[in-house]
Formats: structure tokens, C-alpha cells, sequence
């Protein structure tokens, strides 16, 4: 039972007739009468269960992308219906606007509309519908929480995708294929072609020109039809925030923009996620629409506060095919998880593949160790030059293996290492 | 639990030690004590238990009274004398009662106000002041007793205008008759522990009570009176004005029910772990102060240092002697001055304020390389 504001305002209009008859019993009787008026009112209030309310399918958004949740609310009753309906969300869905006044008919149907606005990565969830219905007379109303569930599922916002053209045009580059004055810098034999002004003269094949009556050039082109395997670590490292962003979220837009990319240039992507165990994995996707899957695999890992099992994690990318591919392990480079966990099954990783450790590094470790006013300061700076130390200890042994390191700031990580691929790929290295 | 009290230590001794001295306290104070002016039991300076040790020594039996309903439950003969001291706590109604129960004993009324006088039924104006030197009996009444050659003294008394008495004042009697057995004792002063000594106040007091075997020492309470003793500041309102301060505070409750009922329940967030990334190095850092881990923080800080100078250089930072040999060079500053800050065999800082130095020339020392 709700009460309104009428109901100590009708209390205090009761002064009238303390004032004329001035006796307790006044105010008690004038008590009860405000609460029978109220009683009744609510009795004769619709019961909201006589609404039926039903949400449409939201689907997913991209982060900090708006979406809209549409409720349909159909009045089941033979009476009018009057009520205000609340639609809650977990706060971070950024449910707007989220109280509606409704006036149904018998068997009136209405469409009321939240838009939501999530600030969060995953799925998020509604909380529930309460509706509100007054009595006649506004005193009193009924009040009932339905359980209409509904979901948003908030994506990785990709931010690195303003990477992306700048990258194809190298790719093209590599091609040979956007400028005819440069020849492929690809490694794999195209077809032959006439030479043109402009073209290098060391990629004359002199044995076709003789057979010839021009002068013929070799083109080449990037491999193509390798495999790339990413690998993301959802472990308790990847759980610390740089500024307010998780080192997961860095990590997963790298990994966007290095499938995209390498989609594109006709590789085929695999994708791992895992910590103790393997929380997403998508096969095989050459598709152009490699970036949406991503997102939808990545929606929902959240970072796990357990140690990273490497030796099953490594399993699984040998599993996913026996080819010879590009393993990309995206991994902060905390000395102690990488040294006791990572670096004992990468021996035997590293003996069918290629491997890249892409790592999210933290720009206030630098500037932490730049600061030296106070004894805080300085005691402050060896710690923070003593792990950047073990970091590069951490690397160094890491590239003793073979392993190529890619270590940048949280922005500069997606372009990193997508001109790390880009680079292997001018280089045959696949 | 060892490590709870060892954490706790001091805060369980505090403890401990009040609660002691509290005991201690308790057990010191005796019984039961009051600290009302004049009371038979209080032996404080303005108490009255010597006078009434005394009385009882002098073969007269003295009861203590409390309330109205014991004094009623006394059996009061004319061979009692009543003493009320405390009389300010009397009202109309206590008052009726205390005249009704002690109709056929003396009653003796030790400092007794206009309002008390009044509500024992006298009619005599009250004159309160100050009382210099000794004064003489002078008796005109005596019914009161013997009081041949004494004077009593005291700083402060009130004399009651009647008809018959003793010890006069400018405006009446400090000990007056006013009634058939009800005298006004004007100075309750003689009957305290600290001034009975004076004069011959000791001598008064005890001719003044001891004239009946038995003495009723009443102190009245004011838990015995009845509502309507004395004015009411209800009579004054408006009459509504009672119910209608019920009816604003059956608003008030129905207002904070109508504000305080939420429209659903709280939409709650799961919280994911939030870990700051350079958290655990602040720790370290921490950890290096609390250790004074000078040694070692100096250490990290030359190798950091040359690390950063070596590749500037692009040189091995491994080999320490070239790396100083060079930097001099490229510096134009002295080799066992480079030595000293960044050398392997350089020492380590004494204090914290070399670290500080120590520290900030390192960092100098990285942006003079890099600059050049």
C-alpha cells in the first residue's frame, strides 16, 4: 500500500474542526476517517497485475552507444487504468527517463520507451517493472514489481577502428596493388607482368624478358592463408585498471583491430580467452564480420581473480588446428606470473609457432619514477624502477625464447601490433 | 588470540585500570548517602547528622521519614515532635497531609518560604535576610521552650510576622508560634553539621526538638505530590491547542510515509574487482620506507640510471667503467664525480636526506645525457 501526499494534507485540513470542537476525540475520529477514506481509495485502485507487460528484444549496443528498451503494456482489466510504471536497470545501463505515466482504456494497449545509455562492457540487465496505480480519489494506490526481464549487451567499443584505414593502405601497399611504381612487398610469387617506368629494376625477371619482347617483371604478393591465433588473458593482471580502464578492455580493443585486420588480409583468426579455464572461443572466421563476432565473445568476460593456467591455455591453441600459425598472447608483462606460469609452456608452443606477447604497459610507472621531491617520492621511484627492471628482465628473457615483445601504453597498443603483424607479414614470417 | 591482546594492549590496560578505580570508588562511597541541605543523613557541611547522632545519644529517638505515606503509617502522639526540614518540596496537597497526620504532635517547620507558609495555612508575612551577630531569646512565647541566655548565629534567616515567638528580628520572629503546635523555625542554619558549633546554635536546636521523647524527622519528597499542586502552564493555552499539535504529528507520520515508500526496490550494480595497476608498486615503495631500504633504493635508482644513460649511449650497460669513462667524456665533468653517482663501488647514502640528493641527482645526470 502506497500512500499519496493528499493524505497528510486531508490529515492537516482536520485543524478546522479541532479548532471548532477542541477534543482529542476529534482528532482521533477525524484519524479514522482519513483512514477509511484512504482504505477504500485503495481497495477500489486497479491491481497492476492486471497489466500485461512485455519487452521487445534490445539486442546489443556498442559501449556508450545509446539503445532503447520498449515496453508494451496492455491492459487485461475492464477498467481504465491510470498509472506511472517504472522501468529500472542496473545503474550502469544508463536507463534515462525512466518513469512513465500511463492512461490505458479497457483493453488499451500503449508503447512506453527508456532509452539506455550503458557505461559498462557486458550484459546488463534489468532490475524490474513496478507499476504504481491510484485509487479514484488519489490517496492511496497499489504497487507491484513485475519481473519482465530484459538484457542490453554492451559491446568492447572497438576505439581502435580509426586505426584501421591507415593500416589497409599499408597492407595494399605490401600488395603491390594501390601503387604500381613500388612491386609487392610480399614474398609470394604473383604473376608476371610488363615492366613500367617507375617500376625496380631488380624485380626484372631477365629469363622471361629473354623468352619475351618486353621487359617483364615479377610482382609478389603477401602470403596469405596463414592463421592467426589470438589469445587473450582474463587472469587477475589483466584485472588492473590504467587510469579507469581495465588492462582487458586495452587488450581486447587490440585484438579487434589485429583481427580486422588480418581478415582483410585473408588470414584466417582464431580467438581464445581464458584464465583457469577457457571462457570464449571463436573459430576459424575469415568473414568480414570477424570484428562483430569478436565483440560478441568479448561482451561478457569479465577479469577472474585467479592465476592464468598456461599449459591448458596452450593446449587449447594447438587443438584449434595443427598448421603453423601466429600466436598473439595478450598478457601484461608482470614479471612473476610470466616467469613461473607462461615461460615453461613456451618452449613447446614456440616449436610449431609463431609467437608475439602484446602487453599493456602503465604510463604512471614512468612518471612514478620520475618523481623524486620528497623521501616518499624517491623510495616511490625505486619501486617503480625496480619493477620496470623486472619488467625488462621479464622481456629480455621472453625474446632469448624468440618470443617478439610488443609493450606500449594502453592506446598505442592496437597500432602496435598491428604494424608488428604488418611487419612480419612484409617480411614472410608467418 | 595472543595477537589480539598484544594489538590491543594498551586499550585493554586503559580499560582494566578504569574499571578498577571504578570499583575502588563504589566500594569507598558507603552507603547510602544524600545530598540534600539539612538532611538527618547527610554528613556533609550543610547536612544534618550530627545534630541528629546527637539527639539520639541524648536518649531521644529519632526516625527518619521520606514520604508522606510513611509519615501517615507513624503513629504521631502528642509525646513527638515532627521536624520537616526540606519543606520547599512540599506542596498544597503534601502539605494537607503533613498538617492532618501531625494534628496532635508538634510540628517544627525548619525554613519554611511564603509559599510553603502559606500552604500550611499561616497567615504571616515572610521576611528573608541577613542576620548580623548573635541574637538574645527574648522570648514572648513559652509554649517553644527554654531558651533562658542563648543567642543563636547565623548569616541568613526568615522571620515570620506571628503574634507570639523568639529571637526577634526587625519584621517578626526567627522561631515563631504560629499556630497551635506548629512553630516556623526561621534559621535552619543551627541544625547544620558546619554551624552548630556557633554561638549557642547547638543548645538552641536541641531544646527546640529535644522537648518529646521522640523526634519525627520528615523530608518530603516530591514524588508524593498530585498534579494540580500549583499552576499549570496548560491552563494558559488555547484549549486545541493539544489536539492539534497530535493531528500535525499524525501528518508529519503520514508525510514520511508517503516520501519515504520508493517506487521499486534500489537498482544495485555487481561491481566488478577494481585493482589500481600501480598499486602494488606504491606498496613496494612503502615497504622500502618503512624498512629504510636506502641501500637498495640507491642501487635501483644508479641501475635505472645507467640503464637509461647506456642505451642512450649505445652502450652495453653491463660494463660499468667504460660507461662512466664515457659519460665524463661526453659530459666534460670529472670521472670519479660520475663515478661516485652512478659507479659500481659508489656509496651507498647515509641518510635520507643523501638519498633525496642522491636520487635528484640521478635524474639531473639522465636529463643532461639526454640533452646532449
Amino acid at each position: 500500500m502506497v500512500i499519496t501526499g493528499r493524505v497528510p494534507l486531508l490529515l492537516l485540513l482536520g485543524l478546522v474542526p479541532v479548532v471548532l470542537r477542541p477534543a482529542m476525540s476529534t482528532v482521533w475520529l477525524w484519524l479514522l476517517l482519513v483512514a477509511m477514506t484512504t482504505a477504500v481509495d485503495w481497495f477500489l485502485a486497479v491491481k497492476p497485475q492486471s497489466l500485461r507487460i512485455e519487452r521487445g528484444d534490445i539486442g546489443s549496443t556498442r559501449l556508450g552507444h545509446e539503445a532503447e528498451s520498449r515496453l508494451t503494456v496492455g491492459n487485461l482489466g475492464t477498467r481504465p487504468v491510470r498509472a506511472v510504471l517504472r522501468d529500472a536497470w542496473q545503474p550502469s545501463a544508463g536507463a534515462e527517463n525512466n518513469r512513465h505515466h500511463i492512461r490505458l482504456a479497457a483493453g488499451g494497449r500503449a508503447v512506453v520507451t527508456t532509452s539506455l545509455c550503458p557505461r559498462r562492457r557486458g550484459d546488463l540487465r534489468s532490475v524490474g517493472v513496478t507499476v504504481r496505480a491510484p485509487g479514484p480519489l488519489g490517496l492511496a494506490a497499489r504497487q507491484r514489481t513485475l519481473d519482465v526481464p530484459g538484457m542490453v549487451r554492451s559491446l568492447p567499443p572497438f576505439e581502435s577502428r580509426k586505426h584501421l584505414p591507415s593500416r589497409l593502405a599499408r597492407l595494399r601497399e605490401l600488395d603491390g596493388r594501390s601503387a604500381v611504381r613500388i612491386r609487392g612487398a610480399g614474398t609470394e610469387f604473383d604473376s608476371l607482368r610488363e615492366y613500367v617506368r617507375g617500376d625496380d629494376v631488380r624485380s626484372i625477371d631477365w629469363r622471361a624478358s629473354a623468352r619475351n619482347r618486353n621487359v617483364v617483371v615479377r610482382t609478389w604478393q603477401p602470403e596469405r592463408d596463414r592463421r592467426v591465433v589470438l589469445v587473450l588473458d582474463t587472469s587477475r593482471v589483466s584485472a588492473a585498471r590504467i587510469g579507469d580502464v581495465p588492462r582487458l578492455d586495452a587488450a581486447m580493443d587490440a585484438a579487434l583491430l589485429l583481427a580486422a585486420l588480418a581478415a582483410r588480409a585473408g588470414d584466417r583468426v582464431d580467438f581464445l580467452a581464458g584464465d583457469r579455464r577457457v571462457r570464449a572461443r571463436v573459430r576459424a572466421a575469415g568473414a568480414r564480420d570477424i570484428a562483430a563476432r569478436l565483440q560478441e565473445a568479448m561482451a561478457d568476460l569479465d577479469p577472474v581473480i585467479a592465476e592464468a593456467d598456461w599449459s591448458a591455455l596452450a593446449g587449447e591453441v594447438n587443438r584449434l588446428g595443427r598448421q603453423r600459425a601466429l600466436v598473439v598472447l595478450l598478457t601484461p608483462l608482470e614479471p612473476a606470473s610470466v616467469i613461473e606460469s607462461l615461460l615453461p609452456v613456451l618452449p613447446a608452443l614456440l616449436k610449431h609457432h609463431r609467437v608475439v606477447v602484446a602487453s599493456v604497459q602503465d604510463p604512471a610507472l614512468g612518471e612514478m619514477t620520475r618523481q623524486r621531491e620528497s623521501l616518499t617520492d624517491v623510495y616511490g621511484a625505486a619501486a617503480a624502477a625496480r619493477v620496470v627492471q623486472q619488467r625488462r628482465r621479464a622481456s629480455d628473457i621472453l625474446a632469448a625464447l624468440g618470443v617478439h615483445v610488443v609493450d606500449a601504453d594502453a592506446d598505442q597498443l592496437p597500432p602496435a601490433l598491428a604494424d608488428h603483424y604488418l611487419a612480419l607479414k612484409a617480411r614472410g614470417l608467418l | 588470540m595472543s595477537g589480539w591482546f598484544e594489538r590491543n594492549r594498551s586499550m585493554v590496560l586503559i580499560g582494566l585500570g578504569t574499571l578498577t578505580a571504578l570499583i575502588v570508588a563504589a566500594l569507598l562511597s558507603g552507603g547510602p548517602r544524600t545530598g540534600a541541605d539539612h538532611d538527618p543523613e547527610n554528613p556533609g557541611s550543610r547536612g544534618s547528622q550530627a545534630l541528629a547522632r546527637v539527639l539520639e545519644q541524648e536518649g531521644v529517638r529519632v526516625d527518619i521519614v521520606r514520604s508522606a505515606a510513611a509519615l501517615e503509617e507513624q503513629t504521631l502522639d502528642p509525646a513527638t515532635t515532627v521536624l520537616v526540614t526540606s519543606p520547599s518540596n512540599l506542596g498544597t496537597s503534601t502539605a494537607d497531609r503533613l498538617v492532618e497526620a501531625a494534628r496532635d504532635s508538634t510540628l517544627v517547620v525548619a525554613g519554611a518560604a511564603p509559599g510553603t507558609v502559606e500552604a500550611l495555612g499561616v497567615d504571616a508575612p515572610v521576611a528573608l535576610r541577613s542576620v548580623e551577630g548573635a541574637r538574645p531569646a527574648d522570648c514572648t512565647d513559652t509554649g517553644l521552650g527554654n531558651f533562658e541566655g542563648i543567642d543563636i548565629e547565623v548569616d541568613q534567616a526568615a522571620s515570620y510576622a506571628t503574634s507570639a515567638g523568639c529571637f526577634a528580628s526587625e519584621s517578626g520572629w526567627i522561631v515563631a508560634s504560629a499556630d497551635e503546635g506548629l512553630i516556623l523555625l526561621g534559621a535552619p542554619g543551627i541544625l547544620e553539621n558546619d554551624q552548630v558549633l556557633r554561638a549557642d546554635n547547638a543548645a538552641a536546636a536541641l531544646r527546640l526538638l529535644g522537648q518529646q521523647p521522640r523526634v519525627v524527622w520528615y523530608v518530603p519528597s516530591l514524588g508524593d505530590l498530585v498534579g494540580d499542586d500549583g499552576v499549570s502552564l496548560r491552563s494558559l493555552l488555547p484549549p486545541w491547542l493539544t489536539p492539534a499539535t497530535w493531528l500535525v504529528g499524525l501528518a508529519v507520520l503520514a508525510l514520511i510515509w508517503w516520501r519515504a515508500r520508493r517506487l521499486g526496490a534500489l537498482a544495485v550494480e555487481p561491481l566488478p574487482v577494481s585493482v589500481r595497476s600501480l598499486e602494488t608498486t606504491e606498496a613496494r615503495g612503502r615497504l622500502y620506507r618503512s624498512a629504510s631500504a636506502r641501500e637498495h633504493a640507491a642501487d635501483v635508482l644508479r641501475r635505472s640510471t645507467r640503464d637509461s644513460v647506456a642505451s642512450h649511449l649505445r652502450l652495453p650497460p653491463s660494463d660499468v667503467d667504460v660507461l662512466v669513462r664515457d659519460v665524463s667524456a661526453r659530459l666534460d665533468r670529472a670521472t670519479t664525480d660520475i663515478d661516485a653517482l652512478i659507479g659500481d663501488r659508489a656509496p651507498s647514502p647515509g641518510s635520507d636526506d643523501e638519498l633525496i640528493r642522491l636520487a635528484a641527482a640521478l635524474a639531473e645526470l639522465d636529463t643532461e645525457v639526454g640533452r646532449t
